[in-house]
């Protein structure tokens, strides 16, 4: 049986685990905490203790320091495992046998208090009261962490984006688009190289979804301006990322497959994130006479990539294309918006070493140009 | 701006606009089509202006940047208007030189005119260079003498008179009679007769009806349709206007091929221009006649050049081909009539609205009328922009005009009407340029793209590279031209790499027939042009593939190697330094020259270039001799 | 505006097929004129179900129009015309369907034994799929899931799953019996 699978009952802070064989010392905690709302479960060995750690997930457990059976797992050990079994748990240790190093040990090993028997039944329930605080405490702080995980940060964004749209999603469902979303954000930022927080993957796929829209308006949200809609979207992220391909399908109540159809089919789009520049090598008939094969295979090599790849920095894609309309220059090969006829080996170790060395500032550049 | 509200506004704009043109003595037309950009054309005219300034003579000379001028081989380029001298090759350091030689008649200008071969001597005007001298520009005239993204230059060169005039003076019918009557085929490949597909629509049942622009020229190695729309396309607008009014359509489309951003930003700029003179919009002229038009862009597709698929894409839809019996001038976009020509189709229709149908039958054949523009490219001489009378030879423009194949090597053929098209040979040279005519030997007119092609270009290899294209870029809906071009691909594939067998060529043929039968759309029906076209006429190009493993041009890369002659080899190293694969090593004679080592050459050619022109060391020779 | 409807309830169109009067309703098909007489013309792509597709073009017949024009067509997408003579078996349509089952050749063999091929000529096995639609259809038209594309153009072209879609179309299965090569139960 698998009880680690259930959920703690909702009372869980309040139970107490009292592992102890010493009947006096037992019925002192009964008295001491029964009668102040706390459920006293009762193992009289640590192995039978273990089994109800598992199976009550109790906020604090009392035990002792020695066992009265040698073959019975106690002491360090005992705690060791059931920190195993819950590691929340708070444990207090109660003993006749209190030396100052064994107090030690024990506290360094996250003993919340170490109380020496008899124990009044005064004290046992003042430690008790701190110690289930302490353990609430912890519960709290961990079920909030658990749900920033997955939901807070995605309502996050849900209240942003319910402001501004009214979808007519169920808000389950968008609660799984977003999160969705999420991790698609955070792996587009890996496959970049960079790491993002949820906070900032979400605000990513925020700003995606409103640049999406804004080309969408610039359309009316017409479903015929599809094609013209999709080329915006590739020419801002210079691919078509899934997200905002399902988000487009949504929003003009396209099916997917008709919208994927589309970003297959024509040579403008790429499913696949495209490199910062792109290096064009035109093949059309005037080239391919001139000898565009043999400056493609240069090309290539020079960039050691293939025609239709991008290189794993995402830095170049090389292409082929059907005719850029200057014949003249054949062999021709565009990078970016300058053209060049039948560039040599040094003359392409230079641009692209350019390209690769002005990074982001040519970037912005050759953005303005255009 | 304002509104141009009659025609009678439209003759005062005119005139104003003339004064203006004509207060300064001297225009320094510079060529900013997307050839002479490439060579920086842009900076150029930039530093035409400023040096304008710095001189202080801006009050009599002025710089237009203009449509293409058709020389691309020569740019940049610019035209001293109105005098007509033209200087080639002229880059931004040699602007003073024009300058002092427009003010003064004195600048160091005479290496930038253009020197006849055949006579030895430079030549200053423009309409004298043989390039030329034996076309007949209509519609690339606008492209010298008026700013491309400027609707007064237009308007100032005549443009929308012909509107006017078929707004005030012709009902649509005459408009539409006059087309008819002007015997104008379409531009774009089937060459169907324009008049009768415009009455087509318009008799057609339902509302609205379309007019269309195919800007959507996808055959590799033609840039007709492009420069015409990015050096004037106010004239292919208004032809589209003078369409609409014909036909009774109140909406239009241009679809630009994505490839042409500049066709695209000029077409765009058109639009917003006419729409603010009221010449688009409502009650044009004061006609009421109301049209306005859209641009879609392509996305990058060839089969989008088909007019049933380009109508699915401007819906929004992918553009494959529709399977429908069916005319589109019936039921194209949204079901509606819808009439499709290409650019320069539409571009035809002013002029003849203007001039007449009889000035239009003057030029041509009987069955082929009026103008042709074609891109001449490949190994000729003067690669760039032609505009001839239909019926000329296609001799005349290759050599005439074209100036032959470069130097040292001997013409071959000539492909024209793009991949779905065909070679030509020499011995078929004398054919005249005619829809019908080219045709009958196989190939098409096409929309204009020709293919010039010299001893050192493989037929096996042009055909492969056409199956190669068309088999990426069919839709892949029907199974002829998807299977076929496979299929086909595969056994060129095969020749080309020696391994072709004795009954590859009739199982080519056979695929040939069948798709040209059974393919859905024309791009099918076509596709095995190139296939049969060099079959037919160079059939012993591929059994020598077969035979004997040989590629005459030295093109297919698996039966050719590169070598590198040790008795010429004088151990530059430029070879070596060119060589991306690491694949030239000291090897040879005493270990003092290069050697190419096989194993790791990848046939890029990189060598061969390198090698100075002096010692000509690297050679091509056949593969085989390298295995032996 | 009200567009002409046409089809069905369209008037009556006399043609002749393989010999055979026929009457046939303004807008129908010829093939499904020629089926409405017992005239059996071999198609792959076409399914009464949903819209005729015009690929697969084994459905292609020799037509003559009244006015004397001849040609070849798909018979699937053709409509009926007053005075059409169609001839559905002829050498050149067996021509095209031999090529056809060639060309799919081994994927579709429905047809190969009534045309006599065995083998093919060509090199096979590229595809295990004939493209012929069904799937694609049969999910967009008829059961309306949209799960089912076409990817990529000319020889890539390939039908593909819209990711995430394989346990629903598990559990669906509709379209696995109108494929003649078994392609979408083996992606599912």
């Amino acid at each position: 049986m698998d009880v680690n699978e259930t959920a703690p009952p909702s009372d869980a802070r309040a139970v107490v685990l009292v592992i102890d064989a010493d009947k006096s010392f037992v019925k002192t905690c009964r008295q001491a905490l029964e009668g102040e709302g706390y459920k006293i479960i009762v193992s009289p060995s640590g192995k039978q203790g273990l089994e109800a750690a598992k199976a009550e997930a109790p906020g604090v457990v009392l035990l002792d320091w020695k066992a009265a059976d040698p073959s019975d797992i106690a002491g360090f050990d005992l705690l060791d495992e059931l920190v195993d079994v819950n590691s929340d748990i708070v444990p207090v240790v109660a003993t006749a046998d209190a030396t100052v190093d064994a107090a030690v040990e024990a506290m360094k090993m996250g003993v919340f208090d170490f109380l020496s028997k008899p124990v009044s039944p005064e004290k046992l329930l003042e430690t008790v009261r701190q110690a289930v605080g302490i353990s609430e405490m912890q519960r709290e702080a961990e079920t909030k962490e658990e749900k920033a995980d997955k939901y807070d940060l995605l309502l996050e964004g849900l209240d942003v984006l319910g402001e501004a749209y009214s979808i007519g999603l169920e808000k389950r469902q968008f609660l799984d688009d977003l999160a969705r979303l999420e991790n698609v954000a955070k792996s587009n930022a890996a496959s970049r190289g960079e790491a993002k927080t949820r906070e900032e993957a979400i605000a990513e796929i925020h700003d995606d979804l409103l640049d999406a829209d804004a080309i969408m308006w610039n359309y009316d949200f017409q479903k015929n301006a599809l094609i013209q809609i999709l080329l915006d979207v590739q020419e801002k992220f210079r691919w078509l990322p899934r997200h905002i391909l399902n988000w487009i399908s949504g929003r003009l109540n396209i099916p997917l497959k008709d919208i994927l159809v589309i970003a297959n089919f024509y040579e403008a789009f790429s499913t696949e994130p495209r490199g910062r520049h792109t290096i064009q090598v035109c093949t059309g008939t005037a080239c391919h006479v001139r000898g565009a094969t043999e400056t493609l295979t240069r090309v290539s090599a020079a960039l050691g990539i293939q025609p239709g790849e991008t290189d794993a920095k995402q830095r170049f894609t090389l292409e082929t294309v059907h005719c850029l309309g200057c014949c003249a220059l054949a062999p021709v090969v565009q990078i970016g918006s300058q053209y060049y006829r039948d560039p040599s080996q040094s003359q392409l170790a230079k641009l692209i070493n350019s390209l690769e060395g002005a990074g982001g500032a040519e970037e912005a550049t050759t953005g303005k140009e255009a | 701006m304002s509104r141009i509200a009659t025609p009678g506004d439209l003759v005062k704009l005119r005139d104003r606009l003339n004064a203006k043109r004509n207060a300064k003595a001297t225009w320094l037309a510079v060529c900013a089509g997307t050839g002479c950009r490439a060579c920086g054309a842009m900076a150029l005219a930039d530093k035409f202006e400023e040096e304008i300034e710095k001189r202080g003579i801006g009050d009599k000379v002025g710089v237009r940047r203009t449509g293409c001028h058709g020389l691309c081989e020569r740019g940049p380029m610019v035209m001293v208007q109105p005098a007509g001298e033209s200087y080639f090759g002229i880059h931004p350091e040699n602007v003073p030189a024009v300058l002092d030689q427009v003010e003064t008649g004195k600048g160091d200008v005479e290496q930038f005119r253009y020197l006849d071969e055949e006579g030895g001597k430079r030549v200053s005007k423009l309409s004298d260079v043989p390039f030329y001298k034996h076309q007949n520009r209509v519609l690339l005239e606008n492209n010298l003498w008026g700013d491309a993204s400027s609707i007064e230059d237009y308007i100032a060169l005549g443009g929308y008179s012909a509107l006017a005039k078929a707004l005030t003076e012709m009902t649509p019918d005459a408009v539409l009679n006059e087309v008819k009557e002007a015997k104008l085929r379409g531009r774009g490949g089937g060459g169907f007769l324009a008049g009768r597909k415009w009455e087509s629509v318009r008799k057609a049942e339902g509302e609205p009806k379309y007019v269309i622009v195919n800007a959507d020229e996808g055959d590799p190695g033609a840039f007709m349709d492009g420069s015409l729309l990015e050096g004037t396309p106010h004239s292919v607008l208004e032809g589209l206007i003078l369409g609409a009014y014909a036909i009774g359509a109140a909406e239009g489309f241009i679809y630009v091929r994505q490839e042409y951003p500049l066709a695209r930003k000029h077409a765009q700029l058109a639009i917003d221009q006419a729409r603010e003179y009221g010449l688009l919009g409502e009650d044009i002229l004061g006609s009421n006649f109301s049209f306005d038009v859209k641009i879609h862009r392509g996305a990058g597709a060839f089969v989008s050049g088909e007019s049933s698929a380009l109508m699915s894409a401007i819906e929004g839809h992918v553009g494959e081909p529709r399977p429908k019996y069916v005319h589109t001038s019936e039921k194209g976009v949204w079901g509606k009539p819808s009439c499709l020509n290409n650019v320069e189709t539409w571009a035809n229709v002013p002029h003849i609205i203007n001039k007449g149908a009889a000035w239009f039958k003057g030029m041509g054949t009987a069955e082929s009328t009026g103008t042709k523009i074609f891109s001449l490219v490949g190994k000729v001489k003067n690669t760039g922009l032609v505009e001839v009378p239909m019926g000329i030879t296609l001799r005349d423009i290759i050599f005439k005009i074209g100036g032959g194949v470069p130097a040292g090597k001997q013409f071959k053929a000539v492909q024209t009407g793009g991949p779905s098209g065909g070679v030509v040979p020499e011995a078929l040279l004398d054919l005249p340029v005619d829809f019908d005519e080219l045709t009958k030997v196989g190939s098409m007119m096409g929309s204009g793209g020709m293919i010039v092609m010299d001893t050192n270009t493989c037929m096996v290899d042009t055909a492969r590279y056409y199956i190669r294209f068309l088999a990426h870029e069919s839709c892949g809906k029907c199974v002829p031209c998807r299977e076929g071009t496979r299929q086909m691909l595969n056994i060129l594939d095969r020749i080309a790499s020696g391994e072709g067998r004795e009954d590859d060529l009739g199982l080519l043929e056979e695929l040939a027939e069948f798709m040209q039968a059974a393919s859905l759309c024309a791009l099918g029906q076509s596709a095995p042009n190139p296939v049969a076209s060099t079959l037919k006429y160079f059939r012993d190009e591929y059994e020598e593939h077969i035979r004997e493993k040989r590629c005459r041009a030295g093109v297919c890369t698996a039966l050719i190697a590169y070598e590198i002659d040790q008795s010429k080899c004088k151990s530059c190293g430029a070879c070596q330094r060119a060589c991306p694969a690491g694949a030239i090593d000291k090897g040879g004679k005493d270990g003092k020259v290069f050697t190419v080592v096989q194993e790791k050459c990848i046939k890029c050619g990189a060598c061969f270039s390198a090698c100075p022109d002096k010692f000509n060391a690297v050679t091509k020779v056949p593969a085989l001799s390298i295995k032996r | 505006m009200a567009e002409k409807k046409e089809g069905k309830n369209g008037k009556a169109v006399k043609l002749v097929i393989d010999g055979k009067e026929v009457e046939a309703a303004e807008g129908t098909s010829v093939l499904v004129a020629a089926r409405g007489v017992g005239i059996n013309i071999p198609t792959l792509c076409y399914n009464g179900r949903m819209e005729p597709y015009g690929a697969c073009r084994m459905c292609m017949v020799e037509i003559e129009t009244s006015w004397g024009r001849k040609r070849l067509v798909a018979s699937c997408v053709y409509p009926v015309e007053e005075g059409l003579k169609v001839q559905t078996d002829t050498e050149k349509v067996r021509k095209i369907r031999k090529m056809i089952i060639e060309l799919l050749w081994p994927s579709w063999q429905a047809y190969a034994d009534e045309y006599g091929v065995t083998s093919s000529r060509f090199k096979t096995g590229m595809t295990d799929c004939s493209l012929c639609g069904l799937c694609v259809r049969y999910c967009a038209e008829v059961k309306k899931e949209n799960r089912l594309y076409f990817k990529g153009r000319g020889i890539e072209r390939q039908p593909a799953l819209v990711e995430g879609s394989e346990l629903s179309c598990r559990a669906c299965g509709e379209c696995f019996n109108l494929c003649g090569s078994g392609w979408v139960a083996t992606r599912c």
